[in-house]
């Protein structure tokens, strides 16, 4: 395989990455989009952070119950608006934030007792516990940009504004991916790609379930999010199996020679006119680069639908995520004429609720 | 009869044991016990001779069956031979029995009376063995063993495990009382015998060690009370409210509160599995997961209908009011029982409370999993974890455990060793009565336990219903058996 360790994002040397007295000219040129500066260093999550500050429980408890208030008093106006959160999703994501705040668990319990002045360690300030509250209800900020992490499958990832929180229907695409690995052992180990990896999830879980020799290219055109996916790559000690590279779709693979096993993506769907009514939670705070998939939404999943015909090798797998049976339907039609003979097996499969997703199918 | 019985399944089952896998001739011995086991289930019986035996066996003082024992005393077929049946006893021919018999006045620990401490040790062995329903319990091992005795048992290796262990278990915890009833008589004669020979060291060593079993037969017979096969198992427990709105969702809140309580007090991990809060205030229902020793042993005296009467909190009119929730108790088998196979094409897997489009258009962290298990409609859901793969295996994990109560409860039905019917275990019936007013008491109507103090009850002091449940229960298997 001929991947440049330089080119790989990782988080720890990225220091080096924008120094390029340091590199051959050659790698140079080859760098797709060398767009990075020290502020893309990913923030920390919360639950990550070190317990520097403390408050006694009777103060933590005041600001629960503050914050349970503020939770109800919005009553099903945000599920009435735009199908956001009501009072008792909040209130469960109230206690998440406690937990990931706290050093020691096991005090939570003791939150229910008046007038306590036992300390407890936590690690943000209580004044902040407020204001990040506050951003929550008042600004409709994402949970997990508020703790800085978003729990998928079986891992924690690191997120942040900016970076796309991906969603509980995306779990599927690596569960799809397993099944079409788990009795083709030409496939685990083979090379797969992940594009628009965003925090690196799909990548991730897919890095999990190949071989040995199995390995996932991971592209963002987005530089926080490839600098955020390495890190995440990196907390999973994958970084011998996941390279993240920075630039457009296929665009930074072009020194691959190789035929690809697999090809995941989760690409932009949402046509562009539905972008001014979404929930305020993501209109508001997700990238629009990762939520509009242009006129009628198709843009992106037609763009790499036709590349993966292109470098996908003779019984490799796709599987992309879309916005519904509309666009599946489209997807597989348009598979089926304009990249006639290109693909086979090719199935819509559905997410958890009912809705067909997914997309899924092997190259002739 | 049953004493009889009791005599000859201890002798088939050490000979046996000497004889694990080996063939005899004409009849060998698994045949003649599963001849038993299968009239036990009703079913036909494999030949006339089987037939014929098991009359022998219901008449023993019969000609047939000194017949029988004449006829097959040179083949195969020792059970019957003469070798006599020992129980155990001490020099002079005293049993455990004989002591509970002759009725020894039982003091104090602290007097210095042998024939006081070997009475209350014998008691106690007495009150083990009918915890451990002693008598079931060979009918048990002499099935396993003739089990085990099957050439084609290995065929089935699955089978086969759960045999050889339940086999080994139960052997085990026989073994431990035997020892035990074993070591009690010969402190006895040690103790006859060093009055004889005027050795007063002995005579008040043996005494210590008398002393010593007293004490531990205490502790022993707590243990009894806990010795079915899952009683030391993790279990879930959940809670459901009756009919009757908020009212009944407080009331579900409260008794869930009651078991997370008492589970911290017993020092065993709490972990809240599902949860469906209730519009105004309590829950529709919730799971906890409850590990540590023997979380299922004491838990399982829990199942049933507990109901509330009190003055409603949300009743503007003060007025009294009833209400009701059900308490099932789930056992968490571990990985070396056997469990139920499910077929992933059994099961509807739904995204619950989904809305919209979902997809990117949704930012939620709201990922609630509901299984349906299609066979047999058996439905979990679980919101608590923070990921959908997570809140799938945690309802997975809910549903195996499901699954393999109900297939134990078919299995203990078709072995008639339990009359319960299926939905009794489950939810079962009314068994407990919390008053708040116009009185204040809570009572167990199965055992007529009652306490005064219904705050101690709600935060979780429950041990003292479980305990006499257990052992009330206990008490009224082995007279039915």
């Amino acid at each position: 395989m001929k991947l440049s360790l330089i080119r790989t994002y990782s988080y720890y040397t990225f220091p080096n990455f924008h120094k390029p007295k340091t590199q051959s000219p050659s790698l140079c040129a080859r760098l797709t989009r060398p767009v990075c500066s020290t502020s893309l260093k990913p923030k920390t999550p919360l639950f990550l952070r070190p317990p520097e500050y403390s408050a006694t429980l009777s103060d933590l408890k005041r600001w629960q119950d503050w914050a349970k208030t503020l939770s109800s008093s919005i009553g099903s106006s945000f599920l009435d608006s735009d199908n956001g959160p009501d009072p008792s999703l909040l209130c469960r994501e109230l206690n998440w934030l406690i937990e990931d705040s706290l050093e020691d668990h096991s005090v939570i319990p003791q939150l229910g007792i008046q007038d306590n002045s036992k300390n407890v360690r936590l690690k943000v300030d209580i004044a902040e516990l407020y204001s990040l509250w506050k951003q929550r209800i008042e600004g409709r900020k994402p949970f997990q940009y508020i703790v800085g992490c978003e729990h998928w499958r079986d891992l924690v990832l690191s997120v942040e504004e900016g970076v796309f929180i991906p969603r509980p229907e995306t779990e599927l695409l690596v569960d799809l991916a397993s099944d079409a690995v788990s009795n083709n052992e030409e496939l685990r180990q083979g090379l797969w790609v992940d594009l628009g990896t965003g925090s690196g999830a799909i990548a991730i879980g897919i890095g999990r379930i190949l071989g040995t020799r199995g390995r996932v290219i991971a592209t963002d055109l987005n530089p926080l999010a490839a600098s955020v996916a390495a890190f995440n790559v990196q907390r999973y000690s994958l970084q011998d199996v996941i390279e993240i590279r920075q630039g457009s779709w296929f665009e930074p693979l072009k020194d691959i020679e190789e035929k690809l096993s697999g090809v995941i993506s989760n690409p932009p769907y949402i046509p562009s006119e539905d972008i001014p009514g979404l929930q305020a939670e993501v209109g508001r705070h997700e990238p629009r680069l990762a939520l509009d998939g242009g006129f009628d939404g198709m843009d992106d999943l037609l763009y790499l639908s036709n590349c993966t015909a292109l470098l996908l090798k003779p019984g490799g797998f796709f599987a992309f995520e879309t916005n519904g049976e509309k666009q599946c339907k489209f997807l597989v039609d348009y598979l089926e004429n304009d990249n006639a003979g290109s693909f086979c097996n090719m199935k819509i499969v559905s997410d958890f609720a009912g809705i067909p997703r997914f997309v899924t199918g092997f190259h002739q | 009869m049953s004493s009889f019985w009791l005599k000859r399944s201890r002798s088939i089952s050490s000979v046996l044991l000497q004889n694990l896998r080996t063939k005899t001739g004409t009849l060998d011995s698994s045949q003649f016990l599963n001849s038993i086991q299968s009239s036990q289930n009703h079913t036909v019986l494999p030949s006339g001779l089987s037939s014929f035996l098991l009359k022998a066996l219901k008449n023993p003082s019969g000609s047939q069956y000194q017949q029988f024992l004449h006829r097959n005393s040179k083949g195969g077929f020792r059970f019957f031979s003469t070798q006599a049946v020992t129980e155990p006893s001490t020099a002079d021919g005293l049993t455990v029995e004989g002591i509970v018999a002759s009725q020894w006045t039982i003091l104090d620990e602290s007097e210095s009376d042998w024939k006081s401490h070997a009475a209350a040790i014998a008691q106690s062995i007495l009150v083990i063995k009918k915890r451990l329903q002693w008598n079931k319990l060979m009918v048990r091992l002499n099935f396993l063993s003739a089990e085990l005795n099957k050439p084609n048992l290995w065929d089935d290796p699955v089978h086969a495990g759960r045999i050889s262990r339940e086999h080994g278990s139960l052997m085990g915890k026989m073994k431990e009382v035997k020892a035990f009833e074993q070591e009690l008589l010969e402190h006895i004669d040690m103790i006859k015998l060093a009055r004889e020979e005027n050795d007063t060291e002995l005579e008040s060593e043996s005494l210590k060690a008398l002393l010593t079993m007293r004490r531990i037969s205490n502790e022993k017979e707590l243990e009894a009370l806990l010795s079915g096969e899952q009683d030391p198992c993790p279990c879930y427990i959940e809670v459901q409210a009756g009919a009757g709105g908020t009212e009944s969702m407080d009331w579900a809140a409260m008794v869930m509160e009651m078991y997370k309580s008492w589970a911290q007090q017993r020092g065993y991990k709490v972990t809240v599995v599902d949860e469906m809060p209730g519009e105004m205030a309590g829950i529709k229902r919730a799971t906890i997961k409850v590990e540590g020793e023997y979380a299922f042993g004491y838990a399982k005296s829990e199942v049933g209908v507990h109901r509330l009467v009190r003055i409603s909190p949300f009743d503007s009119g003060k007025r009294r009011h009833t209400s009701f929730a059900a308490v099932a108790v789930i056992p968490i088998m571990g990985d070396g029982s056997t469990r139920v196979q499910i077929n992933e094409s059994d099961l509807r897997i739904e995204r619950y409370r989904a809305g919209g489009p979902g997809g990117q258009h949704a930012n939620t962290t709201d990922s609630a999993v509901r299984i349906v298990h299609i066979p047999t409609g058996v439905t979990v859901t679980c919101q608590n974890e923070r990921s959908q793969h997570q809140n799938k295996a945690s309802a997975m994990a809910v549903l195996q455990s499901r699954l393999d109560q109900l297939e134990m409860a078919r299995q203990a039905q078709m072995n008639a060793q339990h009359t319960q019917s299926l939905t009794d275990i489950s939810w079962g019936n009314q068994i407990r009565t919390y008053v708040l007013h116009p009185y204040r008491m809570v009572k167990d109507l199965r055992t007529n336990y009652e306490v005064s103090d219904p705050d101690s009850v709600l935060e979780g002091d429950l041990d003292g219903f479980i305990l006499s449940y257990l052992s009330a229960s206990l008490d009224k298997d082995e007279n039915e058996g």
